[in-house]
């Protein structure tokens, strides 16, 4: 009864080599090594080696197993979709999973029912109105409420191979192939649907300032400011936010945030917010409304620097002033990131260069849209162009598989100025 | 007419030519009649030697009238590569140690003690691979250094280590004792007092490469062995070039393969155009993949992180098309591929060696993935 391979009164454990992953279990030993089955850890001796890469006792740990749902429970993203002879077929393949990269897929999805699709986005792929995200706390918007459908949701709908959490790194335009973090991806067409990122000038260390661009950063802001997901702060509790930046997207921050309770420091090189539509009075007009918020406007200065005070963040402005903020945000206007875009030298003016009629880019095989893009030099980046985009896109590509000759546009793409919402719901204003 | 004489560019390509000729050499001549018996456990000393006297395992390095070339170092790596991928993995490791020690501001690593190193009269390696992946928060550090009169006593043990012998040495980083974060890297030797190499298990191949766990007991480490203390500023500088030349093994193995592939063509290019991966196809992405290299390899101390990820991105497309084009190579020459004495399958599992070194794919892509990620406030 005293076998060592009997049931202990002291369950087995197991230890796991920290240098090469090796696992020590109790009930097995290590026979090889002169350990019976059954040895407990604490009688090995301090000379013995790991058999698979010589380190010794000391570099072990003890381990549990993750607990993982049985084979075939879950689905796995990654290896869902349309595959031929265990290769994935070729198809469109879509890099971005924000409004522009779905808005494709559904463009492409509502006109080919069969064909393969393949969505890589450097989020979840979450399907929110980023738009939202100026004015969720004045209306009281829960975290969970903005998510529409989750990404995982919305490529079961359409039929895509979603890669989540994915980076695209690398377009081969020799093989049409796309590298990415998680493998090589064949595409007989590439449609580039990524977006921008706020361009932060050098005295905005990016660990210090938030940029709120996506539903993840959005998240983790509200989280660093206390807001409970009710969208008002407790009695007596009002953070003071720096925003940097008073455009579009500062302005309307700056006023969601102070209707919510929050003091607000706007600042910008220009006298007034709003300046690009300086002749249309827009930045008089807010100032007005902002009245009786708790927004102080300082205009006319820049930031030289931003640094690390405590619990604060302390800014330092170009006219001597030093404030002290719970937290910064930077709305320094956007810029589109140029790697992938380079890596298959496709023509780049201040993003990545489309035919305003094709919005094909210079490799016949890629395409673009959204806030990637620019259209004579000049980038659009609102949301009503995208669906017309996307459409446009979605016809060419069709046709292509159908037959059609490679320059065939079924559905030309009429770039036109767009007319700009102000959020500011303390006073919304239409802008041309 | 003397190369001192000609113009810098053409004294360069000279050089390069000569420096290739010389390495072609000993790669077609004693090397090729070896390399299977190097693939089985034979590490050959005396080819190393020999390829460092032509300066092979050297050319990255600045020397008195000859500019370092990192495309050069690769180049010979490539060349000894189409027929050795073990000893191209070698190479490398005695071309990293040279970078440790000439990138060092410890001046009792230069002089003769380099020049031998550069010379190949003595063989060392690196021990970088756990502290590259502790870096990347993939492992723990596993050598502990405590600091004693004027330098470390060190105690733990580093598994698979190669290019070692006795007599040999390498590079190596322990974590500082009491002071967490700081780490402090140094020459470690062989024979020095408290070092036991222990053989490991038997590897699918590249046998010959002189690896071994190597066990550290109260190893003293005096002021004249250390390479950067602390070591992470140095590490940041030296990161990308010692990444970077590991694509000259995998353009070697790459350009092995496609070599056999045409070796076949004449008597089973009938059947052979069914296959995926066809030479001239490989052979072009090789092409572009050695020209993104040859511009990369002008910058190698660049610190920033755009060019990090661009030597990322090269090493890994580097080890994904070697392991597609020795996996094709083996399709294409079928049966005789498959012979336990063909190069064509030691080269399938030198390929997957490529891939599983440190950096492996995995690790490259999980770098890759967090160099790409937003940083945002904490």
């Amino acid at each position: 009864m005293s076998s060592p391979a009997a049931e202990p009164p002291i369950p087995y454990r197991q230890y796991i080599c920290h240098a090469c992953g090796w696992i020590y279990d109790e009930a097995k030993g290590d026979p090889d090594s002169g350990l019976a089955p059954g040895t407990r850890y604490e009688d090995i001796p301090d000379d013995w080696a790991c058999p698979l890469c010589q380190v010794t006792k000391a570099d072990f740990s003890p381990y549990t197993p993750p607990v993982r749902p049985a084979a075939g429970a879950a689905p796995r993203t990654a290896a869902a979709g349309p595959r031929v002879a265990g290769k994935a077929a070729p198809g469109v393949v879509i890099v971005g999973g924000g409004r522009a990269g779905w808005a494709m897929a559904e463009a492409l999805r509502a006109l080919d029912a069969a064909l393969p699709i393949t969505l890589v986005s450097g989020c979840a792929a979450d399907v929110y109105d980023k738009p939202l995200l100026s004015v969720a706390l004045a209306r009281r918007l829960a975290m969970d409420s903005l998510v529409r459908e989750t990404g995982a949701e919305a490529a079961e709908r359409l039929g895509v191979r979603l890669m989540a959490r994915t980076q695209a790194t690398r377009i081969c335009p020799r093989t049409l192939t796309l590298s990415t973090t998680r493998g090589t991806l064949p595409f007989s067409e590439l449609v580039l649907a990524h977006g921008a990122q706020v361009a932060l000038p050098p005295a905005l260390p990016a660990e210090l300032c938030w940029r709120i661009n996506h539903l993840d950063a959005y998240r983790r802001l509200r989280e660093s400011l206390g807001l409970p997901d009710t969208g008002v702060w407790p009695a007596g509790m009002s953070p003071h936010v720096a925003i940097v930046g008073a455009g579009l997207i500062g302005s309307e921050l700056a006023n969601d945030l102070a209707l919510a309770g929050c003091r607000v420091s706007l600042i910008d090189p220009q006298p007034e917010p709003l300046a690009r539509w300086q002749a249309q009075g827009a930045g008089q007009t807010a100032l007005r409304a902002w009245q009786d918020l708790p927004i102080r406007f300082i205009g006319s200065v820049g930031v030289a620097a931003v640094e690390e005070a405590g619990e604060h963040k302390r800014l330092r402005l170009s006219s001597g002033e030093v404030l002290q903020v719970d937290q910064v945000i930077a709305a320094t206007g956007l810029a589109t990131p140029h790697r992938l875009a380079d890596s298959a030298g496709l023509t780049w003016r201040q993003g990545i260069a489309v035919d305003p009629v094709t919005l094909a880019t210079s490799h016949p095989r890629i395409h673009a849209l959204g806030d990637c893009i620019t259209i004579e030099g000049q980038a659009s980046r609102y949301i009503e162009p995208i669906g017309r985009q996307a459409a446009t896109i979605a016809a060419k590509l069709v046709a292509r598989r159908q037959g059609a000759g490679p320059d065939a546009c079924p559905v030309p793409y009429a770039h036109r100025p767009a007319a700009v919402r102000v959020k500011t719901s303390s006073c919304p204003m239409t802008l041309g | 007419m003397n190369v001192a004489d000609m113009p810098t560019d053409v004294a360069a390509a000279t050089r390069t030519e000569d420096l290739l000729a010389a390495v072609r050499a000993i790669a077609q001549g004693p090397l090729a009649e070896r390399a299977q018996a190097i693939d089985e456990g034979a590490y050959p000393a005396d080819l190393l030697h020999a390829l460092g006297a032509v300066g092979a395992m050297s050319a990255h390095i600045d020397q008195p009238g000859r500019p370092g070339s990192y495309m050069d170092a690769m180049a010979a790596m490539a060349e000894a590569g189409k027929v050795c991928g073990a000893t191209a993995f070698m190479m490398w490791a005695q071309a990293a140690a040279a970078l440790y020690m000439d990138a060092s501001d410890n001046e009792a690593l230069h002089g003769e003690r380099l020049q031998r190193h550069l010379s190949g009269a003595t063989l060392g390696g690196t021990g970088m691979s756990n502290p590259m992946k502790c870096f990347a928060q993939i492992e723990n550090l596993l050598l502990r250094a405590t600091p004693v009169n004027g330098g470390y006593r060190i105690n733990g043990t580093l598994p698979w280590v190669s290019n070692l012998a006795a007599g040999h040495y390498f590079g190596a980083v322990a974590a500082v004792e009491g002071e967490p974060g700081r780490e402090v890297m140094f020459m470690l030797h062989c024979d020095a007092p408290g070092v036991t190499l222990k053989p490991c298990p038997r590897f699918s191949g590249m046998e010959g490469t002189g690896t071994y766990a190597v066990q550290c007991k109260d190893l003293v480490i005096g002021a004249g062995d250390i390479v950067a203390d602390p070591c992470r500023p140095y590490i940041r500088r030296i990161r990308a070039a010692f990444v970077l030349l590991q694509c000259g093994i995998a353009a070697g193995i790459t350009q092995g393969a496609i070599d056999s592939m045409w070796r076949v063509e004449d008597q089973l290019g009938h059947v052979n155009q069914y296959l995926d991966d066809r030479p001239d196809q490989l052979q072009a992405e090789l092409d572009d993949l050695l020209a993104t290299v040859a511009r990369l390899a002008e910058t190698p101390y660049d610190t920033s992180e755009a060019y990090f990820l661009d030597v990322l991105g090269a090493r890994l497309a580097g080890g994904e098309l070697c392991l597609r084009a020795a996996n094709s190579a083996l399709m294409h020459q079928g049966a005789r591929g498959y012979l336990m004495s063909s190069d064509v399958q030691r080269r399938v599992r030198e390929a997957q060696f490529v891939a599983i070194v440190t950096p492996a794919i995995k690790h490259l892509r999980k770098e890759v993935a967090a160099l790409c990620a937003d940083t945002l406030p904490a």
